[in-house]
């Protein structure tokens, strides 16, 4: 889904509101598409001592209702594809979309009868955060990204190693 | 039909039984390596099946076919003392036996192979949509080459009638738990039925595995429970390992088991949590939540992975463990563990809560072939982990546990409760054990596969198998003379266990016990629908 | 309940102070690779590509073409060409844009 450049304008200026209007308080839903259970064992270690989400104004919450934000695992498994645009019309706007882990972003499986094997090709994804599983931190990290109080990393590594690095890794 | 002397043991006398019965060749472990096969006509399969499942310590680990030839071959795995029996029926048509003895635990099972294959039982009972979506149509794809009659909207037989009524919950379900879409009948409070669909959770892991070597197929494999990667991966890398003939070396062999304790040990700690939550005891959760932490940071140093994705290959081991870090770091994260554990026993609340919910009787657990903690919490010292213990087709390795026993953790009652208390006596003998293996010593390496070229070795089939938390994991892989899988059939723990569920949240529970039994059970919807 | 409250006063906070300060687990994360750009021949990427189980790698004339979002960290790459592929120590890696995760890393090391 590669928007046109006056799409990818207006949706950052959508950002820019959600993150003026959620940056202090936001409210999450999950949502499994198929994952192999690892990554939701993550997700819910969020809530624990050692992370504990709502320090940082983040709330999980079961009702999509309610919902500011949908966290989406698993690869998109086309028997469940309906399942998913439920849950995601049932919640009201402004909302956003967090694809999280290989699987979630196009690795692990390729698009077969079985799977879509991208959840932006069902939903309108707004963040991607890579892992397999994404830990807890990662997971932190890309939820600041999601509300705009954190800048993000990844446009400035090159994942290239060695003398002739420039904002990668030696 | 020629007969080949059996192994010695229980399965001596059952082997001279079933020969009795006519119809049927006996391979000394020479076909499926790793068990006893046993090939027979259709026409003994049912007095066969009664005279395997009336033994005693026999239990029916997996049922499942494969579409090799011109006709679908059925396979059954039974457990037996001393290792498994796998018993073989080309299938002509498409009705089998009906094998009423086995049936109830044989369901889940039955459902699968009619919707990969189109063969179903004689009994002509109504079978569970299971793993194909509503919209499959004749081009889905399956395992097996015939195309199935499409199953109407059916779920499992319950009673409906009078006040009961049933609705539907999930597929998406509370925070942080993986999608499941149960059929719940109830008269108002109390369960009277659950059924599961999981069609939405299925991927089609063994469908994928298929034109894959062994190599490449073992990073599908951990995937299909991630929560199980280590018990799935060692039993898939074991069957290949046994189709081949090889054995990884001793040390990578321990490491193995170090890697399945370690997993043990914080599935266990995720299962307390989860109990913990259940019963709105939030302070217990945060414990639990803390000393699972712990153990998932100890999985990242020793390991680099914090739930041990990528330590098992075909052959042996990829990655060996820090021992310092784990002789540093375990014994203070599993303390954790075992305080939170007993603040829990003292917290009658809590315990109370516990007992006499969710309750299986050992009866039940054998009749519907559950493993793992249920089971044992029920009294049946079920553990593939004793399996594992005796040589298999002539090679002098038992596996690691052959060296070092461990005590199967057992209790009474079936509850809650008691799966519980068998949960923490085996976080405490994986400790124990990791320890023992550590002294012994661990290590990475493989024992290379044999390369294609040499025809004798490069095809064959093999079963492995490993106790994941959850429960036995078995493994089935069928190669061609290329090396890569023509069938990979894998079943986790997870496959056996939720036949179990519905029973359990039966006997006389209410609908808040549900997320407690789920809790004890500690299953994964990815693991059934695969 | 006393017990559980003298215990938690006891037992302490544990909560990381992230995103505020670095935590010191991130060390033992798995995270993806980085390439030698030097090191890196058409024949070592066309080993990698052919070994990555997860379709993060592939090759387009002299570029190697990693999608960060599609790595699972399993270390294959490294497996195959050892000389060209290091960890990049990198965790803190979501995107807005999917295409920020694409990553072109060039070829230039010597054909043997």
């Amino acid at each position: 889904m590669n928007p046109s450049r006056g799409k990818a304008e207006a949706a950052r200026r959508l950002r820019d509101t959600i993150a003026a209007q959620f940056g202090r308080s936001l409210h999450i839903r999950t949502l499994d598409t198929g994952s192999c259970a690892v990554c939701e064992q993550e997700i819910r270690l969020l809530a624990a001592p050692h992370y504990d989400l709502q320090r940082l104004g983040f709330f999980f919450t079961p009702a999509p209702r309610h919902a500011d934000l949908l966290l989406v695992t698993g690869p998109m498994i086309r028997a469940f594809d309906v399942a998913a645009r439920k849950t995601y019309e049932a919640m009201p706007g402004p909302k956003v979309v967090v694809a999280t882990g290989a699987c979630a972003l196009g690795g692990v499986y390729p698009k077969d009868p079985f799977v879509h094997g991208n959840v932006g090709e069902v939903l309108p994804v707004d963040v991607w955060i890579p892992g397999c599983p994404p830990s807890p931190l990662a997971l932190l990290q890309g939820l600041g990204v999601a509300v705009g109080r954190l800048a993000e990393r990844t446009p400035g590594l090159t994942f290239i190693a060695g003398p002739a690095a420039d904002g990668g890794e030696a | 039909m020629t007969t080949v002397e059996p192994q010695a043991g229980t399965s001596e006398q059952l082997i001279r039984r079933l020969a009795d019965l006519g119809g049927l060749e006996v391979l000394g472990g020479a076909e499926t390596r790793g068990a006893i096969t046993v090939r027979m006509l259709p026409e003994t399969l049912e007095e066969a099946t009664h005279v395997i499942a009336a033994s005693a310590d026999t239990r029916l680990a997996d049922m499942f076919a494969d579409d090799g030839g011109d006709a679908p071959t059925l396979r059954l795995i039974w457990a037996l003392e001393e290792g498994y029996l796998v018993t073989e029926t080309e299938i002509q048509g498409d009705q089998y036996p009906p094998l009423s003895d086995i049936a109830p635990a044989a369901f889940v099972e039955e459902c699968e192979i009619y919707e990969q294959f189109g063969i179903r039982p004689a009994t002509g009972k109504p079978l569970n949509r299971l793993m194909l979506p509503p919209h499959a149509g004749p081009d889905f794809p399956r395992l097996g080459h015939r195309p199935a009659e499409p199953l109407d909207e059916a779920h499992a037989l319950h009673t409906v009638g009078g006040q009961a009524f049933e609705f539907p919950f999930g597929p998406v379900r509370q925070v942080g738990v993986e999608s499941l879409y149960y059929g719940l009948v109830t008269s108002g409070e109390e369960v009277v039925d659950v059924y599961l669909f999981t069609w939405h959770k299925h991927r089609g892991v063994e469908w994928r595995l298929r034109g894959t070597t062994p190599g490449e197929g073992i990073f599908f494999a951990e995937r299909a429970e991630g929560l199980s990667a280590v018990a799935v991966g060692w039993a898939f890398a074991a069957a290949a390992e046994a189709a081949l003939g090889v054995a990884p070396p001793p040390a990578a062999a321990r490491t193995r088991a170090v890697a399945l304790e370690l997993e043990r040990l914080y599935n266990h700690a995720a299962a307390m949590a989860a109990l913990c939550q259940a019963t709105g005891l939030t302070v217990g959760q945060s414990a639990a939540e803390i000393a699972l932490e712990r153990l998932l940071r100890v999985n990242a140093a020793a390991f680099g992975h914090r739930y041990l994705f990528g330590v098992i290959e075909p052959g042996g081991t990829a990655r060996a463990p820090d021992i310092a870090v784990l002789r540093r770091d375990l014994p203070a994260a599993y303390g954790e563990l075992r305080r939170a554990a007993n603040a829990l026993l003292a917290t009658n609340s809590f315990v109370d809560r516990l007992e006499a919910c969710g309750s299986l009787t050992a009866e039940e657990a054998r009749r519907l072939g559950l493993v793992g903690p249920v089971a044992r919490a029920t009294g049946l010292a079920v553990d593939a982990r004793l399996n594992g213990r005796r040589p298999r087709s002539g090679s002098a390795d038992g596996g690691p546990y052959a060296e070092h026993p461990l005590t199967v953790v057992t209790a009474d009652g079936g509850d809650v409760f008691a799966r519980f208390q068998v949960m923490l006596g085996e976080a405490a003998e994986s400790v124990r054990l990791i320890g023992e293996f550590l002294d012994a010593g661990t290590g990475a390496g493989r024992t290379p596969l044999p390369e294609k070229g040499n025809g004798e070795l490069g095809s064959g089939h093999g079963l492995g198998w490993a106790e994941s938390s959850r429960g036995e994991v078995l493994a089935w892989v069928a190669l061609d003379e290329t090396g890569r899988i023509t069938r990979a059939r894998l079943r986790p723990g997870s496959v056996r266990n939720w036949r179990g569920f519905d029973d359990a949240c039966r006997s006389q529970n209410v609908f808040t016990d549900i997320p407690i039994i789920e809790a004890s059970f500690w299953l994964t919807a990815a693991g059934l629908a695969r | 309940m006393p017990l559980w409250f003298v215990r938690g006063l006891r037992r302490g906070v544990v909560t990381t102070r992230y995103p505020a300060r670095r935590d010191d687990s991130a060390a033992w994360l798995p995270t993806p690779p980085a390439f030698r750009s030097r090191q890196l021949t058409r024949e070592a990427a066309d080993r990698m590509v052919a070994v990555c189980p997860s379709l993060a790698l592939s090759r387009r004339d002299d570029i190697l073409v990693f999608d960060v979002g599609a790595c699972t960290a399993c270390g294959w790459c490294a497996e195959a060409a050892p000389d060209v592929v290091t960890s990049s120590g990198e965790f803190e890696l979501a995107a807005t844009v999917r295409s920020a995760l694409i990553k072109e890393i060039p070829i230039q090391g010597d054909e043997p």
